[in-house]
């Protein structure tokens, strides 16, 4: 057993980065907690009203500055950020890992996640262009440009404390926008370095700002007239009800990424090791806190008898269990682990509530990661182990409900229609995967499911920088996405031009 | 399926797999300063393998942070370290024969360990089982360098 030498040696005092200053907050200090070790290792402020205008004031104050820096010059900022993020790319890695509790793999692949958004967002000067056309009528011209907007507030989740806010800041610099970001405030150490990055890269005072907090912050940045749009990665309350709402009360842009159920299909004909492997990813990775982590397994029997078909779904479900069984649960700085803790105490509680009411309701509890096994010895506060539930169904709350935890649930189907059915019965829409050899099945489900992302053969539909981050229904409130091209479209505005000289 | 739950069960973490690289590259380039004290005649061919084992471990580790993803599955490899572990430790006393055995024994193992790896790695991005393949070649080659210098001894 490894464990990697921890980052954080001493308990941090977090501030906020205003303008060209670290400042310390006027509100409460709260803990932030390495949830394998128990052990404080930050404190961040709960800033205040008055600290959030004050950044919406930096930011206003530079943003004609910004906007008129070519934008060859502003992305040479973010060529130097891309640089030191490669340069500290451990480090920003095991802080993820201590803040939050993931792997290292998993960490140092959300750091190459969160760089690979600066480094496709450093193509704006091609990226922004507009387009034109000469002679729309005799001797007019006609042409589209597209202008930044002003300020900008990104409200981080907790689940990839690096990443998430990177799907949208580098795309809102690069346009001359300005931005303020708020991490969430249970592991805000990444978004505190990426500042000080930021800082060192050369981006002007006021640019790129960090205010700590919760939900005084979020107020504040709802209801600034200087704050043009909202983006914001949560749960569907909160990114329906509040932010959405918030933000067209004050006709703001919003891109709001929400909750998230989502399904995996497992047909007759699909390569059921490499379904497996690909599963405990979908299921497992990043302790199930991820929108897109797989939550139902669908087992379908298309074209199969009865006898068939159960045998089928034994097979599945056997594999499955022995699969996710020897998964190895520790700490995420131990290169031994292939699976961290929940956040928190509290979301642990949470997950463990979901698997009472799985076992009240009916469903058949093949694995139970309430019996917590360890590599290493820490303390059991926020660890599950995987659990696998089968005969689970579409009605029952763990079958509907987002656990954001461990906890696989397995259905049965008789058909891809029934499957299909299922999937829109469910009122989230993010992202749904069928696992096949057949193309026709693909195409089927590809078509008509009603998910913003859609995997074939593959357990995790993350979308790359250069793709939006999609989502349908109780996932997504909005119109455009996080990620490449849309990211450049909701950060500009479309001006156009109709020009005739005399 | 069952061939599905055992290779799960013997798989490796990704970042385990890149340490274990690291520091055979670290104790080779090492092992190989050392070995070069002890002949002058082929100093510089030692030398030069010290100097290669720093580039590569430049290229793992650089291969490895420019493709890793967060999805799990392609961070589990199904190895068992310890079939590739090699002594790279000279005795003050140790014979410039028997040095130059014991790096062909680490050769031996340094390259089925990138060749296993490469293989392993082979359904992942090109890039990986490329970088592995193309050490693991220069570790062979080594070791079929040092071969005809313990020959021309004997």
């Amino acid at each position: 057993m490894t464990i990697l030498e921890e980052p954080i040696k001493e308990v941090l005092a977090l501030r906020n980065y205003i303008g060209d200053e670290w400042v310390e907050s006027e509100g409460e200090l709260v803990d932030v907690v390495n949830p394998t070790t128990c052990k404080v290792i930050a404190k961040v402020p709960i800033s205040t009203r008055d600290e959030i205008d004050a950044a919406v004031e930096a930011a206003k104050k530079v943003f004609p500055e910004w906007r008129r820096t070519p934008p060859l010059a502003r992305v040479r900022c973010l060529f130097r950020l891309k640089e030191l993020m490669e340069e500290g790319f451990e480090e920003l890695s095991r802080i993820q890992t201590m803040e939050h509790g993931k792997t290292i793999d998993e960490s140092r692949g959300e750091t190459r996640r969160g760089i690979e958004n600066v480094e496709v967002a450093t193509g704006i000067p091609s990226l922004m262009m507009g387009y034109n056309l000469e002679d729309i009528a005799v001797g007019i011209d006609e042409y589209m440009i597209r202008q930044p907007l002003g300020v900008f507030g990104i409200i981080g989740p907790f689940n990839f404390p690096f990443m998430v806010p990177l799907w949208f800041a580098p795309y809102a610099v690069a346009t001359g926008n300005c931005i303020i970001v708020k991490p969430s405030s249970e592991d805000p150490i990444s978004q505190v370095k990426i500042a000080e990055l930021g800082e060192e890269a050369g981006f002007p005072p006021g640019v790129w700002n960090v205010v700590n907090g919760g939900r005084t912050v979020v107020s504040g940045m709802l209801d600034h007239p200087d704050i043009q749009g909202i983006c914001f990665v949560g749960s569907t309350p909160v990114g329906r009800d509040v932010i959405y709402k918030r933000c067209g009360n004050t006709g703001k842009r919003v891109v709001a990424q929400t909750g998230a159920k989502n399904f995996l299909l497992v047909m007759p004909d699909a390569n059921l090791e490499r379904t497996i492997a690909s599963c405990m990813t979908s299921f497992y990775g990043n302790t199930g806190q991820r929108c897109l982590s797989g939550a139902n397994l669908i087992v379908v029997g298309e074209n199969l008898n009865e006898r068939e078909y159960n045998a089928l779904y034994e097979k599945v479900v056997n594999a499955f269990v022995d699969a996710a069984s020897k998964i190895r649960v520790g700490y995420g700085l131990d290169e031994s682990v292939q699976m961290g803790p929940l956040r928190d105490k509290s979301k642990k509680l949470r997950v463990t509530g979901f698997i009472e009411k799985g076992i009240e309701e009916g469903a058949k509890l093949r694995l139970d990661g309430r019996n917590v096994k360890l590599v290493g010895d820490w303390p059991h506060t926020c660890f599950l182990s995987p659990s696998v539930f089968e005969d689970v169904t579409p009605n029952m709350t763990i079958g509907r409900e987002e656990i954001f935890g461990p906890v696989a649930s397995i259905m049965r189907a008789r058909s891809l229609d029934e499957a299909i059915e299922i999937i829109h019965s469910n009122p989230y829409g993010n992202a749904a995967s069928i696992f096949t050899s057949s193309g026709k099945w693909a195409r089927e489900f590809q078509y008509r499911v009603q998910c913003g992302n859609i995997g074939i053969n593959i357990g995790i539909v993350a979308p790359m920088a250069f793709f939006p981050f999609s989502g349908m229904k109780d996932s997504f409130f909005g119109t455009l996405h996080g990620q490449g091209r849309e990211a450049i479209r909701f950060f500009t505005e479309s001006k156009v031009i109709v020009q005739r000289w005399f | 399926m069952s061939k599905g739950g055992s290779r799960l069960s013997e798989q490796t973490t990704c970042s385990a797999i890149i340490s274990f690289a690291d520091k055979l590259e670290d104790n080779s380039s090492r092992f190989y300063e050392k070995l070069a004290e002890k002949s002058a005649e082929n100093k510089e061919t030692f030398l030069a393998f010290a100097k290669e084992s720093r580039k590569n471990k430049v290229l793992v580790t650089r291969t490895y942070q420019e493709t890793i993803t967060d999805a799990l599955e392609a961070c589990f490899i199904q190895i068992n370290l310890s079939n590739y572990l090699a002594e790279t430790t000279i005795k003050e006393d140790m014979s410039y024969l028997d040095a130059l055995e014991m790096a062909i024994e680490l050769e031996e193992r340094a390259s089925s360990f990138y060749f296993d790896v490469a293989e392993q790695s082979k359904s992942l991005l090109a890039t990986i089982p490329r970088a592995f393949r193309k050490v693991a070649e220069k570790r062979n080659n080594r070791k079929l360098k040092l071969k005809s210098l313990t020959k021309n001894l004997m």
